[in-house]
């Protein structure tokens, strides 16, 4: 049992991008944009090794499912470079799994999205995406730290 | 590895220039690429049928669930549907004779006018596989490609002949369509019984917009139906998109409302292969 118990918190955050990013629906998860949320969180909150690159991979498919030319990769990189150059602000001390700098990093790919089309419907579609995002970001982050309390 | 090590701070330092780095190449490439990104559609030709691949294995318990519950779903809507299916089919049949009469008509004036209309005498049918409509984007993704004998620029028609859009990239086993509701979609059409062309645009919302009349005097108004025109070769004339719903709005085809779509063969050459 502790072999699986250690396997799986070693895939867990492959495993839920991935999970996340295939099951996308319409409304619910459009183009798998849900990936986002552990993408940010092993990234720049629970670091894992190689995870960068893996964040990086998936961020690459959302934007070629959305038809999106490496926007959210651009996106994705550019606060990756933030983060490493700056030690202001520390993320993965932040309270509530940083959900606030989630939301910040979200809300500024929403924010140019949202001017990239102006239209209500797509104000609107961004808007309910941002909340729908920031709503789900700590239930998902926290599936691993209700795990590791179950563990034997 | 420590964070308060030298070679953690390091390698954090390296990783981080190596993102800052990538940031430019990506927005020149951006620039530079467009329309086509044939590097960024190249890759993705790659790591999507494979990430999908592995996507499938993960989560086919899910999926499976998901599609059970959709299989009661739709068996419980039968008899509605049954009942709503019978009640148009007899509003067809009531007009099968009007039609048969239109068409004779239009034979005869065709033959009479010398008119040469091609039809396609290929087609491919592919399933939905992906439906991406996120943002100001209505994009999908069918499971047929290149090695279907699809290209760029194909049309893709739901079974009742309706436009839905266009392919806008193909891999060996999948294509990605853009639908015209997609705001980078701006069509040439017709007003079907007139002369009058204009221009369909897509704007991510659920019906396009209409506009830049070919007579500036025409005004739209509900119930008009629009076709196709082929003024700009993109597509072939004659394919029925949609009705009027007020004077630059259009009802137009969904892309969640097909789960299986056909591929005309068309070659942006202003005709069928």
């Amino acid at each position: 049992m502790n072999i699986f118990f250690y396997y799986f918190y070693k895939f867990w955050p492959f495993l839920i991008t991935l999970i996340l990013w295939r099951l996308a629906t319409a409304f619910w998860n459009p183009a798998g944009v849900l990936a986002l949320i552990p993408i940010f969180y092993y990234t720049f909150v629970r670091p894992k090794n190689c995870f960068g690159l893996i964040g990086l991979l998936f961020c690459f498919l959302i934007d070629y499912r959305c038809n999106l030319p490496l926007f959210w990769t651009t996106m994705f990189c550019l606060f990756y470079a933030i983060n490493g150059f700056q030690s202001y602000l520390d993320i993965q001390n932040m309270g509530k799994n940083a959900c606030g700098a989630f939301l910040v990093f979200i809300g500024i790919g929403f924010f140019i999205l949202s001017f990239s089309k102006i239209n209500w419907a797509n104000f609107i579609n961004n808007l309910w995406l941002f909340c729908w995002l920031g709503i789900l970001y700590i239930p998902i982050t926290s599936i691993e730290t209700t795990f590791k309390k179950q563990k034997p | 590895m420590t964070k308060d090590k030298l070679s953690y701070k390091l390698m954090k330092i390296v990783k981080s220039a190596l993102a800052a780095l990538a940031v430019p190449v990506f927005v020149i490439y951006i620039m530079v690429a467009k329309p086509d990104y044939a590097i960024m559609n190249g890759l993705g030709h790659v790591i999507l049928p494979v990430a999908g691949a592995v996507g499938d294995l993960v989560t086919w318990p899910v999926r499976l669930v998901g599609d059970g519950i959709h299989w009661v779903r739709e068996t419980s809507q039968i008899r509605t549907e049954n009942e709503i299916l019978r009640q148009k089919l007899d509003a067809a049949l009531t007009n099968k004779y009007a039609c048969d009469i239109a068409i004779g008509e239009n034979k005869k004036l065709e033959h009479e006018i010398d008119v040469k209309r091609a039809s396609p005498y290929e087609s491919v049918v592919a399933d939905v596989i992906f439906n991406d409509s996120v943002f100001h984007h209505n994009t999908f993704f069918v499971n047929k490609g290149r090695k279907a004998g699809l290209e760029r620029g194909m049309v893709v028609v739901s079974f009742d002949s309706r436009l839905i859009g266009s392919i806008v990239d193909c891999g060996s086993q999948f294509c990605r369509v853009r639908a015209i509701t997609d705001s980078d979609s701006n069509i040439a059409v017709r007003i079907a019984g007139s002369d009058v062309s204009g221009f369909l645009q897509g704007n991510g919302k659920k019906r396009a917009t209409i506009g830049f009349f070919s007579d500036t005097q025409f005004v739209g108004r509900q119930g008009l139906k629009i076709m196709t025109s082929n003024i700009s070769g993109v597509f072939p004339s004659g394919i029925y998109i949609g009705d009027m719903i007020d004077e630059n709005r259009v009802d137009v085809l969904q892309p969640n409302q097909n789960t299986r779509v056909m591929i005309l063969k068309y070659n942006n050459m202003d005709s069928y292969k």
